[in-house]
């Protein structure tokens, strides 16, 4: 976490003096996100350009997105939390969301909202960046672009799919869409990922262990985020995308305030921020994720690789979060215990 | 006197007892996937890991890396400690410094280095390949014996200088002694050294076991998605699952098989040492 003790005294200060704190925009934001790419583009895009001139000093604690999680819930019963903002993906804020940990969103406050894409808006949240869930595979070993999820059961790559562990829900999806099921049931998805499994399909405990097995050509094909092909292919990492037949399903990441936040005013300014046109260009630019506003301009070129087509767009599913919320448990227990042993 | 222990035992009830008893409360709390948990005061966390055979595989699988590794650590630590310990250069202290050197590099940092040695373009593989000994890489990373030379890697030096400490204490002349007597080297290791070094190799055992039972980097990134152990199992129900009673009644689950199986170890050894 990046508080020096100076900014920790104000913390102390502003916490202390609520009326003070609250009554005003300025004062101390502190935002829970991730680091690398994103902390840096959130610092150089939001927090230097937009808010500090406006007198908001922001503060970022760095770190994954399950610790983050875990916070949130070990602090919720507290009456000052941690964070004023808190970054997660979608699945994960439905879950929090639930327990009644964030702020409701007033659009009032957020005046950048209204140009949201409607159908990424939730109460609880700010849509921050999307991108879809495709197909990557490797156009040199797989000469036919795979048309839909469920060419990755071809026999003829057997051994060649290669999943990854964290993405344990979205595959679990993907496979029920390949099993021809829907978003909203996954019971279809275990059949068919037990059959993958004895198709070989090997699974990768982070999303770098993959990278190294798909440029070292070990596996083919993956099932990923539109947005991590884009940069993987930036790095050289030989990958191509497939919109699957089935319809891609969106990833959306969220930013919220929590209801103990202590500068709840602060972190609203700062979901604006978040919102800005010039701020979502430079994450579209670098990380390939598609701005969550409609008055974002991408070039061209940039667009093509990162969006898409209105046709695939049309087709977009939204993951049933309800669904996922209800059965997380039993989910991760499939997963753990059957498909990956 | 009892006053000095006064600073210690504050801070052991508060950052220790105090969450403790907090986690076993949260161990008997029902899980709910809308609140997270609802207010209980039940058994079931523990008898459903208990029932569950993947579990149990899980503490077998854990139970089973922590006491090759331990063994292990004995087998090679032994004769390290006892050459250390029968040193009499003046490049002793930092032959000593130089047993601690691995505990210098952070668990996660050492992982990473073994990923680089043992993955399929890994060091070993590169150069078995390119010898032309192999023409497919072998599959060595994500594997059990990957999880345990990691975590080698990690107790050696606790096995090796505890010994050292209990050897350095037997005094050569009951060796000589022995040797006068007409006991061989192996003889006198047999009946002489290890006896007196068991409260040694009890201490050892135990301090490295414990460290192996709760090892959490090493199996996650060395062991692949595939390979568990209870401290990952822990960190997924928490974390992943958002489960925290069943997560808070497998780690009290494996802190008693750790506390039993650590008694019983050291009373044994103990016992031994006694009986001669």
């Amino acid at each position: 976490m990046r508080l020096t003790r100076r900014s920790t005294f104000a913390v102390a200060l502003t916490a202390g003096l609520p009326g003070f704190a609250s009554a005003q925009q300025s004062g101390q934001v502190v935002v829970g996100t991730w680091g690398g790419d994103y902390g840096d583009l959130l610092a150089s895009n939001i927090d230097k350009p937009i808010l500090a001139p406006k007198g908001v000093e922001v503060v970022q604690d760095v770190g994954p997105q399950d610790p983050r999680k875990t916070k949130l819930i070990a602090e919720r019963a507290s009456r000052r939390g941690s964070m004023d903002v808190c970054c997660l993906s979608d699945v994960d804020m439905f879950t929090l969301a639930q327990q009644g940990v964030f702020e409701p969103i007033e659009e009032g406050r957020i005046p950048n909202l209204a140009r949201a894409i409607p159908s990424l808006k939730r109460p609880y949240s700010a849509p921050h960046i999307y991108s879809a869930k495709v197909i990557l595979y490797n156009p040199a070993k797989v000469t036919a672009a795979p048309q839909s999820y469920a060419d990755l059961w071809d026999p003829k790559y057997r051994g060649r799919v290669g999943l990854v562990d964290i993405l344990h829900l979205q595959n679990m999806e993907a496979a029920s869409l390949a099993a021809g099921g829907t978003e909203h049931d996954y019971e279809p998805g275990k059949r068919k990922l037990m059959e993958l499994r004895s198709l070989d399909a090997k699974v990768y405990p982070s999303n770098e262990a993959l990278a190294a097995a798909l440029k070292s050509e070990e596996v083919w094909l993956t099932i990923m985020w539109l947005a991590r092909g884009f940069m993987w292919k930036k790095s050289g990492i030989p990958v191509e995308h497939a919109v699957p037949s089935e319809g891609a399903t969106s990833i959306c990441f969220e930013m919220s305030v929590p209801k103990n936040a202590r500068n709840r005013t602060g972190a609203m300014a700062y979901l604006d921020a978040a919102l800005d046109a010039r701020a979502q260009t430079a994450f579209a630019d670098r990380m390939g994720y598609a701005p969550t506003v409609t008055d974002a301009q991408l070039p061209p070129e940039l667009a093509r690789q990162i969006s898409l087509t209105q046709e695939q767009q049309a087709k977009l599913r939204t993951p049933d979060y309800e669904y996922i919320a209800k059965n997380q448990v039993a989910l991760i227990d499939f997963w753990n215990k059957e498909f990956k042993r | 006197m009892a006053a000095l222990l006064l600073p210690a035992t504050l801070l052991v009830l508060g950052l220790l007892v105090a969450p403790m008893a907090m986690l076993f409360r949260i161990s008997l709390n029902r899980y709910d996937a809308a609140q997270m948990m609802q207010e209980a005061l039940t058994a079931e966390n523990y008898l459903r890991a208990l029932a569950d055979p993947y579990y149990r595989e899980v503490m077998a699988t854990t139970l089973g890396v922590a006491l090759s590794s331990t063994l292990l650590a004995l087998l090679i630590g032994f004769p390290a400690a006892y050459w250390l310990a029968r040193m009499e250069s003046r490049w002793k202290s930092l032959a000593t410094i130089l047993t601690l050197f691995p505990l210098l590099v952070g668990n996660v940092v050492r992982a990473a280095g073994w990923m680089a040695l043992l993955g399929r373009d890994g060091a070993i593989n590169a150069a078995l390949i390119g010898t032309g000994l192999i023409a497919e890489p072998l599959p060595m990373l994500y594997t059990t014996g990957a999880v345990i030379a990691g975590i080698l890697a990690v107790v050696a030096p606790y096995m090796i200088l505890t010994l050292a400490a209990v050897i350095e204490a037997i005094p050569r002349s009951v060796e000589e002694a022995a040797a006068n007597l007409g006991a061989g080297p192996l003889t006198s290791f047999r009946r002489v050294v290890l006896p007196l070094a068991l409260p040694g190799v009890a201490a050892g055992c135990v301090l490295v076991f414990i460290l192996c039972m709760n090892a959490y980097a090493t199996p996650v990134l060395l062991g692949g998605p595939q390979f568990k152990m209870m401290a990952p199992a822990v960190y997924d129900q928490f974390v992943r699952g958002t489960n925290w009673p069943f997560g808070a009644a497998l780690a009290f689950l494996l802190l008693i098989v750790t506390l039993v199986l650590t008694i019983l170890g050291s009373t044994i050894l103990a016992g031994r040492s006694r009986s001669r």
